[in-house]
């Protein structure tokens, strides 16, 4: 990691506007101790390596990758559910990396979460009324707390009457909708959507994705969207970073990117996405398994599985020197599009010929 | 038979006619599957999809016969290679099952016993069907994970089931169903525990050894996108009954279904930016109370007069492409091409 300590200023911002969040240099490592009364650390998983990015208000910044890169873990340490190991993390303008729970209670307001798992994000024994009403009860100063849970619930397609009933009565995406309600009730500036449709069937899934469009419209909400799905995360945001291995590999505007990829991870990933129009496509096929985070490949973590690399040296079996011992920077290739590749893809390069060895 | 469709050459290998799956509950009737109809020939990919609940692992796993008769109603027929697998005896259905006929499953961690090691269990599964010693069978399982693309398997058998991927894990199942060279192979929701580019490795072997073995695949999924890319058949399923049928640039380029449709258009497409989603209003029936008519009527925008009586045949109406919709096949194609033009429309 040799461009650790600099400085980054170039993270694929949108010219004018102040960011609502600002991520810089964020690491995150969980230690693996062994030992019974002395915990004696033997590893780390590199869950979120040095990853800088920004969010602006009113915007959906789409954070893709595939298990186990590091797209939740991000989210936990936005929002200070977890301490970063090393790095800053700004909200509003205001350094969080160092307050304590107290400090932050007052911020919870502003950022709020939906979780992926519509069931065990709910609590059973409570009815909706307390669930959705939970936060008030919490943050305080509301008294009419029943008028503004079933304002919230008609906003989000709920009959404002199922008040006293419980999560069990309600479908998968009806509780999705409650999940939903949760998180707005508290006026937040940011919501941050932990694969918040990927345990929904697909006709739900259309109504779910509707319903966070429309309301960020009315309340001018700014997203952290996460998904492994490509297309939903393309369908939902204006920004898009890529992790693999917890970097962010690439960042960019969900145009862009799609279209003209730059790291040749992203390409792979997204010509291995079914396309759905009924016809084969090449797909590059990336060979082998993500390496354990534990001891994540020296230089670039991607370079043990990269068709670029291969083609560079033109042989199967060799990576580049640089690629192998140095991490490339995450530096503009074009206006507003960030890549950390040595050697970025040009705009309709393929890719093909490299994984087919 | 009603399911006058001939699309990929070939004999039919299963053959599936009019199948009902009733559980009696303290609730009333779940009527899992409905009346189903279709086949699968040899070197096809025979698609399934619909969302969760619509009856397409019941089908399957009735076929395998691991359904317990003394807790469903079953009718119908299952005829593989001519012999009905629903009145076959239970010894006779054994030989079949994982020899002729193979499944894999969605989740590769819950079908691998965690204490024994991968080899084992696959050598266990020679040696159920095949007279063989342990050594030969050994030798088979090697030949076999190797076939798959898993790397050093003379050393990789030795291994236990959580020194595996999640991607190894499903090549090693595949393997498994493999072993007696089937010639049905059922695959239910193969590839929904893996991310995008392990989900790529999974269909690409899935499709080779289709092509290596000349079997047919039943590729069951709720994933259209997966479905459009690998096979060459597709069936539609709603609250257990086919809603349409056809081969896959017939079922994804000239759908004939309203719900067809309505799910075509709730699924963001990956290339395409900006396109509204019109989502189906409410959500899937209660398989107790599936509506009367047509069990789609009360989410279909185009429901008319019978709808809601009268329960639409599933059938050919012309161009081998059997559906169960009241609406003429004049009016879908014009309502097909409006509901395209006005998403299109909206994008721009």
């Amino acid at each position: 990691m040799s461009s650790l300590a600099e400085p980054r200023t170039t993270t694929g911002e949108r010219p004018g506007g102040d960011a609502l969040v600002s991520v810089r240099n964020l690491t995150k490592r969980f230690p693996i101790t062994r030992g019974i009364i002395f915990q004696r650390e033997v590893a780390r998983v590199h869950a979120v390596e040095d990853v800088s990015f920004d969010i602006f208000p009113g915007e959906t910044l789409g954070l893709v990758g595939e298990s186990g890169s590091g797209k939740t873990t991000t989210a936990r340490l936005i929002t200070k559910l977890i301490d970063a190991t090393s790095g800053s993390i700004a909200f509003d303008g205001r350094d969080i990396t160092a307050l304590g729970r107290r400090q932050m209670r007052p911020l919870r307001r502003e950022m709020q979460m939906i979780f992926q798992d519509p069931y065990s994000s709910l609590n059973p024994r409570q009815t909706i009324g307390q669930i959705i009403g939970a936060p008030y009860a919490i943050q305080g100063g509301e008294r009419n707390i029943r008028g503004r849970v079933q304002g919230l619930m008609d906003r989000v397609g709920l009959n404002p009457e199922h008040f006293n009933r419980y999560p069990h009565e309600f479908s998968g995406g009806q509780r999705q909708r409650i999940g939903v309600a949760r998180a707005l009730a508290l006026s937040p500036k940011l919501i941050i959507c932990d694969e918040p449709v990927s345990a929904l069937d697909v006709s739900i899934q259309a109504q779910i994705l509707n319903l966070l469009e429309g309301l960020q419209n009315d309340f001018n909400l700014t997203y952290l969207f996460i998904s492994h799905d490509l297309s939903v995360v393309r369908h939902i945001s204006d920004r898009i970073a890529v992790m693999y291995l917890g970097h962010i590999v690439e960042i960019g505007t969900a145009e862009e990117l799609y279209a003209n990829p730059k790291h040749p991870y992203t390409a792979a990933l997204l010509s291995a996405v079914p396309k759905g129009t009924g016809g084969a496509h090449e797909r590059v096929i990336l060979a082998g398994d993500v390496p354990s985070p534990i001891d994540p490949p020296s230089g670039c973590v991607f370079h043990t599985r990269c068709p670029k690399a291969r083609m560079v040296s033109g042989s199967p079996d060799e990576v580049p020197e640089n690629c192998r011992t140095e991490f490339p920077p995450l530096g503009e290739v074009e206006q507003r599009h960030l890549c950390a590749c040595w050697y970025p893809l040009k705009a309709g390069e393929e890719l093909q010929q490299a994984a087919h060895r | 038979m009603s399911n006058a469709y001939a699309s990929p050459r070939g004999e039919p290998l299963l053959d599936v006619r009019d199948l009902k799956v009733h559980f009696p509950t303290p609730d009333g009737v779940v009527k899992a599957v409905d009346g189903l109809s279709f086949s699968v020939r040899r070197g096809e990919t025979f698609g399934i999809v619909g969302e969760s609940g619509s009856g397409k692992s019941v089908t399957c796993l009735t076929a395998l016969g691991l359904i317990n008769r003394k807790s469903a109603h079953i009718e119908g027929e299952v005829l593989f290679k001519g012999r009905d697998l629903l009145t076959l005896p239970q010894d006779e259905l054994r030989k079949v099952r994982g020899k002729e006929l193979a499944m894999i499953f969605q989740d590769p961690f819950a079908c691998l016993h965690p204490m024994y090691r991968v080899g084992d269990q696959l050598v266990e599964a020679v040696q159920i069907h095949d007279d063989m010693s342990k050594k030969a069978a050994r030798e088979r399982v090697v030949e076999m994970l190797s076939a798959v693309g898993i790397p050093r398997p003379r050393e990789r058998v030795r291994d236990y089931p959580h020194q595996y991927s999640g991607g190894m894990r499903q090549r090693a199942m595949i393997a498994m169903a493999l072993l007696h060279n089937p010639d049905v192979l059922i695959a239910d929701e193969p590839t929904t525990a893996l991310d995008v580019t392990v989900q790529a490795q999974i269909l690409e072997l899935i499709e080779r050894i289709k092509g290596e073995f000349q079997i047919g695949v039943i590729l069951i999924t709720h994933d259209l996108g997966v479905v459009a890319d690998v096979a060459q058949t597709v069936m539609v399923m709603y609250a257990g009954r086919a809603m349409e049928l056809g081969g896959r640039n017939e079922v994804f380029e000239r759908p004939l279904h309203p719900y067809t449709w309505g799910l075509l258009e709730s699924i963001p497409r990956v290339m395409s930016k900006g396109e509204l989603l019109l989502p189906i209003e409410g959500s899937p029936p209660s398989l107790i109370n599936v509506p009367a008519g047509c069990p789609f009527h009360p989410r279909c925008p185009h429901r008319f007069g019978p709808c809601d009586e009268e329960r639409p045949a599933f059938k050919d109406r012309g161009g081998g492409h059997p559906e169960a919709c009241h609406l003429t096949a004049e009016d879908k194609r014009k309502l097909w091409v409006e509901r395209e033009a006005g998403r299109t429309k909206v994008a721009v």
